[in-house]
């Protein structure tokens, strides 16, 4: 034990501290570990083969009736209620439904929906939540949230799912992901699988798996970060990409260099072209230190943010090549 | 008795309290890397120990920022979006900052979500009985800044010492020496305490 009470409770006892202890001690938790279960996939049996016959008729019958419906439906998706009573336009959803191009799923403080995009994913509707459907065909889906939170799970090449919000668009590049925005247009992306790209008015960020990257109307996309990183390193960020003036960015990124360290370089390839041109070469350094720049990368080429010289660095990362990205790129449709 | 994390038991049994020595804490990094492994396979022994072993911290980071009513379920929904995640964890060693960055995030959701909401007092007929003072208390706490806030909340509400607070969050012992007196000097000027420094 030490002497320091308030350090661990050794030494001569300090009479607030006992006091404060006594009141708050009683607001501890006690609630035990939750359970986690694995998914429990039950397999059908079958007694004997008679039953199949009729079974793959029955399914080919299906079948046939989703063929010839499909073409009616192409421009509208299944969407499910999970709790409460989300809403389609006006309508309220109380088990299964459609939500056609230009209509709008509205969750309240219980409700909660999944919609299935098209064939290639679903995505979870959270609670509060306000999202339309903007466009669906084949190699396109999107949707536009206008404030809320979604969970996006998405099997399909990279590119095909966009979801515009009022500060980014969203780009999936093959990925399971969270994405919230406020009321006011600001939210946060965090990537669970894959990667996604956000995007407003040429300003970029590329998030992959594991971290998260916070945005808003007046900058766009802001600096991604892993979540498991310093929170100095975070907290230092979200003030450099809130600086409002020079002599403040680049406080926060002498901060932002301080706290950065090897699993850092997503973040700092991104500050690369983000910081002032004569706070450039710094960001350069602490870069080549985590991540060494592979042949035909040069430092002059990076440090005229060349973009051939920026991508090549950024595929040594082995998180795909942003060329995919450079690729997809197209001019999809904003929010009506 | 539930088995808990060698992190934990390095600094709250041993004997003349300080920060571990450099084994004990290769120990407890190579126990927790195991125990996260052990998670990531779905082992609920695993996951019941690393809950043990983080579920005072992440208690604390929660009933800093959210009504008391709202905690217990949101440090629940915590520990599931980890384990949902673990498998993003790149470095064992990061899981107490990284657990306690999925509760702040948490946390700023739920108030969020809970905004437009009509505004419950923290206190409830029909809840458990709390001393009017402790909700006193309670308050000035959550309006210290965030650092020095969690720090106090881990040591007096939680029970734990300065080195398993350093252990669990990752930062220095010296550090949190710091918020916790600093903390302390601002709680007592905002209950108008006179203060034995």
């Amino acid at each position: 034990m030490s002497n320091d009470y308030l350090w661990d409770g050794g030494g001569t006892p300090d009479p607030d501290v006992r006091r404060l202890e006594a009141l708050l001690g009683p607001l501890r938790t006690t609630r035990p570990a939750p359970r986690i279960e694995a998914p429990q996939w039950k397999t059908p049996r079958w007694n004997t083969w008679r039953f199949l016959a009729p079974a793959l008729a029955a399914a080919a019958a299906i079948l046939i009736m989703i063929g010839l419906t499909l073409q009616n439906r192409q421009a509208s998706w299944d969407v499910a209620s999970l709790a409460g009573q989300p809403r389609v336009g006006s309508t309220p959803l109380t088990r299964t439904g459609r939500i056609d191009v230009g209509q709008t799923l509205i969750t309240d403080g219980v409700s909660q929906a999944r919609i299935d995009v098209a064939s290639i994913g679903q995505v979870t509707i959270d609670t509060n939540t306000r999202v339309r459907l903007v466009a669906t065909r084949d190699g396109h889906h999107q949707l536009a949230l206008d404030h809320g939170t979604l969970h996006a799970v998405i099997n399909a090449p990279p590119g095909q799912f966009v979801v515009n919000t009022p500060s980014a668009t969203a780009t999936d590049l093959g990925c399971t992901y969270t994405l919230h925005v406020d009321e006011d247009g600001a939210g946060v992306l965090s990537v669970s699988k894959g990667w996604v790209a956000l995007e407003l008015e040429g300003r970029e960020a590329l998030v992959p798996v594991g971290a998260s990257c916070r945005f808003d109307r007046r900058r766009g996309p802001g600096t991604p970060a892993y979540d498991d990183s310093d929170q100095a390193l975070r907290d230092a960020l979200d003030d450099f990409d809130a600086a409002r003036d020079a002599a403040a960015r680049a406080a926060a990124l002498r901060a932002v260099l301080e706290h950065a360290g090897p699993g850092d370089a997503v973040t700092l390839w991104h500050l690369i072209s983000r910081v002032d041109p004569s706070d450039r070469a710094a960001v350069v350094d602490a870069l080549t230190e985590v991540l060494p720049m592979p042949s035909g990368v040069t430092r002059d080429a990076v440090l005229r943010l060349d973009p051939a010289a920026l991508d090549g660095w950024w595929n040594t990362l082995g998180l795909g090549e942003a060329s995919w990205w450079r690729t997809l790129k197209a001019p999809y449709p904003a929010s009506p | 008795m539930e088995r808990v994390l060698e992190l934990q038991s390095v600094s709250t049994f041993r004997a003349n309290g300080g920060a571990a020595t450099p084994s004990e804490a290769a120990a407890a990094r190579s126990e927790l890397a195991s125990t996260i492994r052990a998670v990531a396979a779905g082992d609920q022994d695993a996951f019941s120990r690393l809950y043990a072993g983080y579920v005072r911290m992440v208690h604390a980071i929660l009933l800093g920022r959210v009504p008391r009513r709202d905690v217990d379920d949101l440090v629940q929904e915590v520990f599931l979006a980890a384990y949902m995640r673990i498998g993003e964890l790149r470095d064992a060693a990061a899981f107490g900052g990284w657990i306690a960055t999925i509760a702040r995030n948490r946390a700023t959701d739920h108030l969020r979500r809970s905004r437009d909401l009509v505004e419950l007092p923290d206190e409830l007929p029909g809840g458990d009985p709390i001393e009017a003072e402790t909700l006193v208390v309670l308050d000035a706490v959550r309006k210290l800044p965030e650092t020095y806030r969690e720090a106090l909340l881990m040591r007096l509400v939680e029970g734990m010492s300065g080195n398993e607070i350093a252990e669990r969050t990752g930062l220095t012992p010296a550090s949190v020496r710091v918020h916790l007196h600093r903390g302390m000097k601002l709680l007592r000027e905002k209950l108008g305490w006179q203060g034995h420094e």
